[in-house]
């Protein structure tokens, strides 16, 4: 579960660990990994520190070490994966030097990737981060609003660009995030991937039209395949 | 107490209620009962004690309507939703096109929301904050609305088809939009994004550009 920070540990749980503070490092990957499956499996409000540390295997004390209660190991959770998440997002947005429809396309199917390669942690960030109180939901909306910045240059290549709706990329990210979190919700998550044409015509059309949209999509579709 | 008008309890003793009646009835008030504590306090905070208090039953009564409060929370969203549905069949009948019923539609589950707040909270904002059940139900519920927004593909010019998820990202932005807006205890307000319901309804359909003129005579 590269979605979160840490090196990937192949070590055993007993025995003292090597060092204090790898071992430390990886009882929070440990503690976070479990929250994520747990929230995912079955929602947040059925999740309790028994459950997590049992999967965790880690003691009480030790989860009580590094978070005060569910709620901030939960926060802890989101702030990991959102982070890790926008470097992703961002890199591939960066690295693609054409021009700025492709640099969307490359974005999304890294988001779309990211998001199927970690199911559980995408689950319990997306739909089940709304159930964990009002500081996730504000997590949730912050995470959302990340996202603009990418989408807001299609501005530029729009001629009536002062008539389009302000919150028009928050939206768009909405529009999107639905659509993951429906095969998120149906347990689909090998399917995302294949959304990469599909949601990329649908965030490029208010901005450069259908027709264009759907060539970049095309393009797109045919690239991921 | 202020809400004996309201919600007031059956009077006890010989009332000439049948049997299936008062129990119709407690099933009602139970539901009523929980959208009001719900608009209160938010779903999670809100405990079985508040909702039987509020509705002058006892714990037993809630428990013979209802196994959880997650299943009250359902059976409070199914009754709004059908109404909605109704209000929004209604409202696209008269139109003659395809775009006049979709934003006849939209805009009466707009006003209803709007006239609403803690009914457009309950269903908004609530129901993607209740758990996986009723988040489950939640999307199904706004999924159900996609073929009719897919009517709008036979105002299409012949060619291309479009992806099958348009619909389903379409009806997400909307959700978004609105949520938010309520979220933002702006739910009086929500008629001023018609405007942007109609842009983004249309615009898959009939172009973005007529979508934009569309939308725009909304505003006006």
């Amino acid at each position: 579960m590269r979605a979160l920070p840490g090196k990937a540990s192949r070590q055993p749980p007993g025995p003292e660990p090597v060092s204090r503070a790898a071992s430390a490092e990886d009882q929070r990957r440990r503690i976070l990994e479990a929250t994520a499956g747990l929230v995912a499996e079955q929602g947040y409000a059925e999740t309790t520190i028994e459950q997590i540390v049992r999967r965790a295997r880690v003691g009480y004390a030790t989860f009580y070490k590094h978070y005060e209660d569910k709620q901030e190991a939960f926060l802890a959770l989101m702030d990991a994966a959102v982070e890790r998440t926008a470097y992703v997002v961002e890199e591939a947005y960066d690295r693609e030097d054409g021009p700025w429809a492709d640099k969307v396309g490359a974005g999304l199917g890294a988001l779309l990737k990211v998001a199927a390669e970690h199911p559980g942690v995408a689950r319990a960030c997306l739909v089940e981060a709304p159930t964990a109180g009002p500081e996730a939901a504000a997590r949730h909306e912050a995470a959302l609003k990340r996202f603009a910045p990418l989408l807001q240059p299609g501005r530029e290549l729009n001629p009536r660009a002062d008539k389009l709706p302000e919150s028009l990329e928050e939206t768009l990210a909405g529009g999107v995030l639905w659509v993951i979190n429906q095969r998120l919700i149906a347990g689909e998550a090998e399917k995302l991937r294949a959304l990469l044409p599909e949601a990329l015509e649908f965030l490029l059309r208010p901005y450069v039209g259908e027709d264009a949209a759907a060539r970049e999509a095309g393009g797109a579709g045919a690239a991921s395949a | 107490m202020a809400d004996e008008e309201t919600l007031g309890p059956l009077p006890a003793g010989r009332h000439g209620f049948s049997r299936e009646q008062v129990a119709h009835n407690q099933r009602e008030r139970l539901i009523a009962a929980l959208a009001t504590a719900v608009a209160e306090k938010g779903y999670r905070a809100v405990t079985i004690t508040d909702i039987t208090q509020q509705a002058r039953v006892s714990r037993r009564v809630f428990y013979e309507n209802f196994e959880s409060k997650e299943e009250c929370f359902l059976a409070a969203f199914e009754v709004v939703v059908g109404h909605i549905r109704e209000l929004a069949a209604e409202a696209a009948l008269p139109a003659d096109d395809w775009s006049h019923r979709a934003l006849a539609a939209a805009a009466a589950v707009l006003r209803f929301f709007a006239e609403e707040p803690d009914l457009a909270k309950l269903c908004l904002v609530e129901s993607q904050a209740a758990g996986p059940a009723v988040a489950a139900r939640f999307h199904e519920t706004v999924g159900a609305a996609a073929p009719y927004l897919e009517q709008g593909r036979a105002e299409r010019p012949e060619g291309r088809d479009l992806p099958p998820t348009t619909e389903d990202s379409t009806l997400g932005a909307l959700v978004l939009l609105a949520s938010r807006k309520v979220a933002a205890g702006e739910a009086e307000q929500l008629e001023e994004v018609l405007p942007d319901f109609a842009e983004f309804i249309l615009a898959p359909y009939l172009g973005v550009e007529a979508a934009a003129g569309i939308a725009r005579s909304q505003a006006a």
